[in-house]
């Protein structure tokens, strides 16, 4: 049996009636994330996948369920609310605009030294990190604001990854991005999953990005959790998914519509390579039922 | 949540007083303020009350909306009418405890002074809620207009207001999210001393700047875009005209200030 | 057809900036037409110079060197700065950060305005550019409370209603969701038919490039591509050296006709595709 390090037990959070508030309702979430999974979150805008997320750090605490940290609620004493946070580690939408200190170097070390690390430390990961990133050290040294939007966004996220998090969320981080630093941060992400073995949850609205990347799928729908399967499970759900307002990878809707002809063909294919494979096994040598 | 708060609190409505020109409702507003604090006795300002439901009543915005602009400011009049009563001396002595004397006439101050606070805000709520922000800073652009005898750049001062109403909301809403993310990364905003939680803002404060200018440089970019040169030579497309209803309901009001100085002068003043 | 906008031998330095080192240009040599009623998306990673041709074409930047034309005006000639604008529309990356009033129909009429336009006929135009984005029913409500493509509709309707001939957008989609995004392409889309108002889209997203007549795609300050979206998708290798993503059914038809299947190289869509592997797998048996 694997261990889940993050379980949410019927989570809810409804609104009071007549708050304008702009977060969604969540309701009923139950769901176990096992260690070392990345997982990609799916939903249209306002399904709630937003406010889910923040309670995985305590950002927002449901109005009834639970969530575990390790089969541990992480509300259970209050006041280590904040331990959780550098356990789960949260990288906001565009998080480039949270940078503010005079320093890459300083931004960076602002989680860890939040962590009451010592100064060793703190410099370890600091450097560690921006390596990690794909900036060499003389970035740290530079103020955070003369650097590209690129750049930006490497460092904002080195912020969060500088905490060592068990759990790194991160909230569209290729938002805004073109291809090239779009694939930079998607290889990234995967890197960190690798080389630390933390779960790491992936928030995006681009099925391609996620079927890439992601071993399993979590999809939100009008505040509930509709699906959480592996990626080929999640998207051989193609009609339920459109309903949804959700798109299925271009790649994955042609053997999908292949099989439904009647060819024998494999749907769970997400990339150029795989497909071309695929059919070239299905026009040299390939039966047709 | 902060996101809560609407500047500008528009009521939407159709009634009378939704309708009347936003020029002459400021005008109203006004005379109604000088009004309240014309009043010297409890007449008086029994008729200023009586005007001020009447208003409200015409408008059809609900009472419990006035109640909920009167919330926020409970304490200050409760802090007011206290002072009120312990240094206000002269009438019958009610209650003497050492050093601190009740007085008739020093209650009676706290309860004239915290009614005329409350009429004070209920009627600029009014002239809110019933009034789109915009048309709110074209009336005061026109009446201001004759400023510009002495070189006022009053279109540039409304249009500064039409846009602080514009992003008041988008940098409450901005503030919450980089709060959110320094939150995150470890960041305290409810514990420590004073000298601590000013600290912890900086963080906050430091992008919402960063962010805030970036944001008035792209509008600046947009607005020039959209043929912006400031007031000289615009058009509106939401033209004020002055009706004769807008007149009736002006002479209202200064039939009721004429009231309010009769009664004053017939009555007595108590205050 | 007659050409609407005209780049002649443009080249552009930005004076002090700290991003870009002064004196190197970000536009090189440049020389481009566009017709009127023309649909031209514009591609190229970030720092290519593609916004900086979006500034250039309404003249909030002057070339030093060359001349560009907007409708045979001349944009150095500062008197007519005003008329360029009026022509040429811009709708930028942040719909934050372009939309002026606290009410919908009250900023779509600021355009307008601002040319001195008869209230009345402001009036007209504002109920009529809210018709064509879709967004008539939200003309009272306060732009905060719309979403990210509804933001962006009514920012295109306050360009609109100023009656321009031709609308510049720079990546209008790129911080939108996919719902946001498909909004947004659909109502730009629908002006260039039916209006025959000139677009030039700024984007990286090749479906929504795919969707232009024309497609220009941009490397250091220079037009590297510059054809329909069947030719300039043809050109796989250029636009991966560079970056770019190409459409994922253009990807694997080349690596289909790499693998000697018989396959056309222009194609730009999965339904395409489909088609052309039922006839194969058809005339196999």
């Amino acid at each position: 049996m694997s261990i889940s390090i993050l379980e949410t037990k019927n989570l809810t959070h409804i609104y009071s009636k007549g708050t304008t508030s702009q977060v969604d309702a969540i309701r009923d979430i139950s769901l176990k994330i096992e260690k070392g999974e990345l997982v990609g979150i799916i939903g249209h805008t306002g399904s709630g996948k937003s406010t889910l997320i923040q309670h995985f750090n305590g950002l927002l605490k449901g109005t009834s369920g639970t969530v575990l940290l390790d089969g541990r609620d992480i509300w259970e004493d209050k006041s280590k609310i904040r331990n959780v946070r550098f356990r789960v580690g949260i990288c906001f939408q565009y998080p480039e605009y949270q940078l503010f200190e005079e320093t890459v170097y300083k931004d960076i070390a602002f989680g860890p030294t939040n962590m009451r690390l010592d100064e060793k430390e703190i410099d370890r990961r600091v450097r560690n990190v921006i390596k990690f990133v794909g900036l060499d050290e003389s970035y740290l040294e530079k103020s955070p604001f003369d650097l590209s939007g690129g750049e930006k966004r490497r460092v904002a996220i080195a912020g969060v990854m500088a905490m060592e998090p068990d759990v790194l969320i991160l909230d569209e981080p290729c938002a805004g991005l073109d291809p090239r630093g779009r694939d930079t941060v998607l290889s990234l992400i995967r890197d960190y999953r690798s080389s630390t073995g933390s779960t790491v949850l992936v928030v995006s609205h681009s099925m391609e990005d996620i079927s890439k990347i992601a071993t399993r799928v979590l999809v939100m729908n009008e505040s509930r959790l509709a699906y959480y399967d592996t990626v080929d499970g999640v998207f051989s759900h193609s009609e339920e998914l459109k309903k949804m307002g959700l798109n299925i990878p271009v790649l994955t809707s042609l053997f999908l519509r292949l099989k439904e002809k009647g060819y024998n063909v494999r749907t769970d294919i997400y990339t150029a390579e795989k497909a071309c494979d695929e059919l070239l096994s299905l026009l040299k040598g390939g039966s047709v039922e | 949540m902060i996101s809560d708060i609407t500047i500008g609190q528009y009521y939407k409505g159709d009634s009378f007083v939704h309708k009347m020109d936003a020029r002459i409702k400021i005008i109203i507003t006004v005379l109604f303020i000088v009004m309240i604090f014309m009043c010297k006795n409890f007449l008086s300002l029994l008729l200023t009350a009586v005007i001020l439901v009447a208003a409200i009543a015409v408008s059809k915005v609900p009472f419990r909306m006035f109640f909920k602009s009167l919330k926020p400011i409970v304490p200050i009049v409760l802090f007011t009418a206290v002072i009120n009563i312990f240094y206000i001396g002269g009438g019958k002595e009610l209650l003497s405890l050492g050093f601190i004397t009740v007085t008739s006439k020093g209650v009676f101050t706290a309860v004239f002074m915290a009614i005329r606070i409350v009429l004070l805000i209920m009627s600029s709520s009014i002239l809110t809620y019933t009034t789109v922000p915009t048309m709110l800073t074209d009336a005061i652009e026109k009446l201001l207009s004759p400023l510009k005898v002495f070189h006022i750049q009053v279109h540039t001062l409304a249009m500064m207001m039409t846009l602080a109403l514009r992003f008041i909301p988008t940098l409450i809403d901005e503030t919450e999210r980089i709060m959110n993310a320094q939150k995150a990364r470890g960041a305290d905003f409810e514990n420590g001393s004073i000298a601590e939680r000013a600290k912890a803002l900086v963080p906050v404060l430091i992008p919402l700047f960063v962010s805030a200018f970036r944001r008035a440089y792209e509008l600046a970019f947009a607005m020039n875009c959209r043929c912006y040169t400031g007031g000289e030579d615009r058009t509106r497309m939401k033209q004020m005209k002055l009706k004769a209803s807008d007149f009736a309901a002006l002479s209202v009001f200064v039939a009721g200030t004429v009231g309010v100085v009769l009664i004053n002068k017939f009555f007595g003043v108590v205050i | 057809m007659k050409n609407y906008i005209e780049f002649d031998g443009v080249c552009f330095a930005y004076e002090e900036d700290n991003e870009i080192p002064a004196a190197e240009n970000v536009i090189e040599n440049m020389s481009l037409k566009i017709e009127k009623g023309d649909f031209v998306a514009v591609l190229g990673h970030n720092g290519c110079g593609k916004s900086t041709l979006a500034k250039l074409c309404n003249a909030i930047l002057v070339p030093q060197q060359g001349k560009v034309y907007i409708d045979g005006i001349d944009t150095a000639d500062e008197e007519r700065i005003y008329d360029i604008r009026q022509r040429v529309g811009m709708v930028f990356q942040n719909p934050d950060n372009q939309i002026v009033a606290t009410v919908v129909e009250d900023d779509v009429a600021f355009g307008p305005e601002n040319l001195g336009v008869e209230p009345a006929e402001i009036r007209k135009r504002v109920d009529e550019a809210l018709r064509d984005v879709g967004m008539y029913d939200f003309r009272f409500f306060e732009p905060h409370k719309l979403s990210g493509g509804q933001k962006q509709r009514v920012a295109i309707a306050g360009i609109i209603a100023m009656k321009p001939d031709c609308i510049v957008l720079d990546e209008p989609t790129a911080m939108l969701d996919p719902r946001g995004r498909r909004e947004v392409m659909d109502t730009v889309k629908r002006l260039n038919e039916e209006y025959g108002i000139t677009v030039i889209f700024i984007t990286h997203y090749m479906d929504e490039a795919v969707r232009a007549n024309r497609v220009i795609v941009m490397d250091k300050g220079k037009i590297l591509l510059d054809g329909a979206p069947k030719e300039v998708f043809v050109n796989t290798d250029t636009l991966k050296d560079i970056g770019l993503d190409i459409p994922e059914a253009t990807e694997l038809t080349h690596l289909l006709i790499g693998k000697g299947i018989d396959l056309p190289e222009d194609i730009l869509d999965i339904d395409e595709l489909y088609s052309h592997i039922i006839r194969l797998t058809e005339e196999k048996n």
